[in-house]
């Protein structure tokens, strides 16, 4: 087993660069034990995504990532053939099926000639795999991170049921590939649609909110070591309060240390509200939300 | 994987245990509306056996991770959690030991239940969920607060309000009131003529120091376990009050609520809808026409650069001919666009008289916008415009609805009526695909809201989106139902200018 205890996951995720609720950690741990996927859903920039790529940093696996997108399909997500070759490859090797086939004495013997040679032409050489096949077909173990689950199509859910539950997937013409090593997935969704209740079932459930301040602190700290202290607690202050404000897109810990860096590369130690306005972009993602900010910003500031 | 050998005969007690306590809780959370499946069950349970049970927030965490798979039902559970786990009546401690002096303490309950039995109606089955309820069997309680929830109105037409549900949740609570006298009655009761206090015998109280009577020693004990006992039944029953007034809506954190807008057109972008002279009406049907083209067009592009599907092989062939049947060019099948489909449902009633008609545009550009867009005009019942707005344009069509005798203007609107309508006629309409917006200002004129309509659509639906024309302050003052209906919607905007509707029209797109 990859982690010992819930205590030793926490610890390996922060030796990675995530610090981890006691929940997160719970319910990795069950997973990595269980062979399980996760589900994790929360405000964009929570640190969904991270919580991937720490994990494969620290049970030293190959992240393997599929993004979803509406329209994605099989082809893209699975596996391919890879046509342009197999058409290449005929090409070049004419003369011997030419050679096969001339000694045949009518069409449906040629035909049949050539029927017995398609093995060839669907075999592994021409397969394209696409990340979810990478993922299973591996050498070494690996992470596989579905991201964005809720942006793909209803079928697409629908179809990942097979790879997540049996973790093997039917090709047709080659059989069922079956696992060689169970990766670790993790699928994020931001909540864009509810997803199906076949798929939840074969997950584990995790939500990961905005960070209390304390611990977004200590993130913070341990994205920008050598930060001041006491702007790192203004810092996550000032965010909290934009938090409480009514805009399109609320800042999250990814804001919070997108900001703090900023405020470190213009080597500003005091937030004005002129330095606020300054780095704002960084926090605010819209126009409006910017505007909302600025109009508060001495109630945020103070 | 783990060590089963080392599992002595007590922990496989212990096991059985609690195996039987999740068994328990699982029925607590189908009973309290979580969809729990028996894999879960299992899967749960073996889990538990990799953790340390002593630390209660990983215990919950695993619960929870199994139970509550969305976050929608996150707050549903922690609900049942602190019931089970940690009220006085769930009294499921996590490790599972209970103490003598409890088990004593149950004994005195139990003797105190059956004694209360005898005052009130046994066969009721209300009161029997109650008695369920304070012997730590939840279910039926829950479900009869569910049923309270969900309840359907018996007359199907003429007035109608949410008075049912009110009278029924006096019921119970009349039912509770009535099974605590009891409980105290027993209990002063049972004690005997001489001691009038029922609760007031704390343990080593006044009388210590006095050496009393072996016999004496003996009524007090007594009289202490039942007095407790008697307050651990009432705060049972305490809890029960506060779960039926407590507010079971799901936690709709995910809910987007956008009330914020650029402000693109100056002078008529911010002009509330209802009072657009008929001249700006016509300079804002022009923006609106510009915008749905402009739409059109990202639309159509984004479809050419992602629409590249497989190989089409009679294409290529086709062109291989061309270099000696070499196929140096390939050719890839195109895919029909897939279609986001739209329902709309617009509220054309009275209180919203002065922005239906902007309203009926709205859903006219959208048609426009979108190839598969069905709408429906409502009051109390649903009637479908499509038809009308496909035939005609903007204006014309607009006026057609509102002249159209079908929709039955005058009467009052009910939006838990429509919502059951709905889902009764037209439920078919809607899939995985489909969007479904509402338009109105969800004053439903103290008609019973029928939430559970809207919950079941939304298990149908792609996204609900609400559009209001009121602004946020007034939702939920009067006869508005908003917040009710916001728990089962995937985005609540206010749209009353230009600005947000053009707002909502792009982002809808994108």
């Amino acid at each position: 087993m990859e982690f010992e205890s819930i205590e030793d996951t926490r610890r390996k995720l922060e030796a990675a660069g995530y610090i981890a609720s006691r929940e997160i950690a719970t319910v990795v741990f069950l997973a990595a034990s269980a062979n399980k996927p996760i589900l994790v859903e929360g405000p964009a920039g929570s640190g969904k995504t991270e919580l991937a790529r720490a994990l494969s940093a620290c049970m030293n696996r190959e992240r393997i990532r599929l993004q979803c997108y509406e329209g994605l399909d099989e082809a893209k997500a699975l596996y391919e053939w890879e046509y342009a070759k197999q058409l290449l490859y005929t090409q070049m090797i004419r003369e011997k099926i030419n050679d096969l086939i001339s000694e045949a004495d009518s069409i449906a013997d040629a035909v049949e000639r050539i029927a017995q040679q398609e093995d060839a032409f669907f075999s592994e050489r021409f397969l394209l795999a696409r990340p979810l096949l990478q993922a299973i077909s591996a050498d070494q173990p690996t992470v596989l991170l579905i991201d964005e689950i809720d942006k793909a199509d209803p079928e697409f859910e629908a179809f990942l049921l097979e790879l997540l539950s049996e973790f093997q997937v039917s090709i047709p013409e080659l059989g069922i590939r079956k696992a060689r090593h169970i990766p670790m997935v993790i699928l994020t969704s931001n909540n864009y649609r509810d997803m199906s209740d076949a798929l939840k079932r074969r997950c584990l459930h995790l939500y990961i909110d905005y960070p209390y301040p304390e611990l977004e602190a200590r993130i913070v700290r341990l994205k920008l070591p050598g930060i001041e202290e006491r702007l790192a607690l203004k810092i996550i202050d000032v965010i909290n309060r934009i938090r409480s404000l009514d805009l399109k897109k609320r800042p999250c810990i990814s804001e919070t240390i997108d900001w703090a860096h900023a405020l470190k590369v213009l080597q500003i130690s005091e937030i004005t509200p002129d330095a606020l306005s300054d780095t704002l972009n960084v926090i605010c993602k819209y126009k409006s939300d910017a505007q909302t900010v600025r109009n508060a910003a001495d109630r945020i500031l103070n | 994987m783990h060590d089963n050998e080392r599992m002595t005969e007590h922990d496989n007690q212990a096991g059985g245990r609690l195996t039987r306590t999740i068994l328990k809780f699982a029925a607590v959370c189908r009973a309290g509306g979580l969809r729990v499946s028996t894999a879960e069950v299992i899967d749960c349970t073996r889990q538990l056996g990799w953790i340390d049970l002593a630390e209660e927030p990983e215990f919950r965490a695993v619960l929870r991770t199994n139970f509550a798979k969305s976050r929608r039902d996150q707050g549903r559970f922690d609900r049942l959690y602190r019931l089970f786990f940690r009220e006085p009546g769930g009294a499921q401690h996590a490790n599972g030991d209970t103490a003598a002096p409890e088990t004593l303490n149950e004994a005195a309950a139990e003797t105190l239940i059956e004694r209360a039995l005898q005052a009130v109606d046994s066969d009721d089955p209300l009161n029997q969920s109650l008695i369920d309820f304070l012997r730590g069997a939840p279910e039926s309680f829950l479900t009869a607060l569910r049923r309270l929830e969900s309840r359907e109105e018996r007359a199907a037409s003429g007035m109608k309000s949410n008075l049912g549900q009110l009278s029924g949740r006096l019921e119970i609570l009349l039912a509770i009131n009535r099974l605590d006298a009891a409980i105290g009655g027993a209990a002063g009761g049972g004690i005997g003529a001489g001691s009038g206090d029922q609760t007031g015998n704390q343990a080593g109280g006044p009388n210590r120091g006095v050496q009393p009577h072996p016999d004496q020693t003996r009524t007090r004990q007594d009289e202490r376990i039942s007095g407790a006992a008697a307050r651990t039944l009432a705060n049972r029953l305490d809890t029960a009050r506060r779960m039926l007034s407590e507010d079971t809506r799901p936690d709709n954190e995910a809910l987007k609520r956008v009330n914020t807008h650029e402000a693109r057109y100056g002078d008529i972008g911010e002009k509330p809808l209802s009072g657009l002279t008929p001249d700006e009406l016509i300079r804002m049907q022009a923006i609106i026409d510009r915008l749905v083209r402009k739409l059109r067009d990202r639309a159509g592009r984004r479809f050419s650069a992602a629409s590249r599907g497989p190989l089409d092989v009679r294409k290529t062939l086709r062109h291989a001919n061309r270099f000696q049947g070499i196929p140096v060019m390939l050719q890839y099948r195109r895919r029909p666009p897939k279609k986001a489909k739209i329902v709309a449902l617009c509220d054309v009633s009275g209180s919203v008289w002065s922005t239906a008609r902007f309203m009926l545009h709205i859903l006219h550009s959208l048609q426009a916008c979108f190839s598969a867009v069905t709408s429906f005009a409502f009051i109390r019942e649903t009637t479908d415009i499509t038809e009308i707005f496909e035939k005609h344009d903007a204006g014309a069509a607009v006026e057609r609805v509102l002249a159209s005798g079908s929709i039955g203007f005058g009467t009052p609107t009910d939006y838990g009526e429509v919502f059951h309508q709905f889902r009764r006629d037209h439920l078919h309409l809607l899939d995985r695909r489909t969007t479904l917006i509402i338009v109105g200002d969800g004053r439903s004129n103290y008609h019973h809201p029928r939430e559970e309509a809207l919950a079941a659509i939304r298990e149908k639906c792609r996204r609900i989106i609400w559009l209001n024309p009121e602004p946020e302050a007034f939702w939920h003052t009067g006869d508005s139902e908003m917040y009710t209906y916001r728990a089962y919607c995937h985005e609540t905007r206010v749209c009353r200018n230009l600005n947000q509707l053009v707002d909502f029209v792009e982002e809808l797109v994108v």
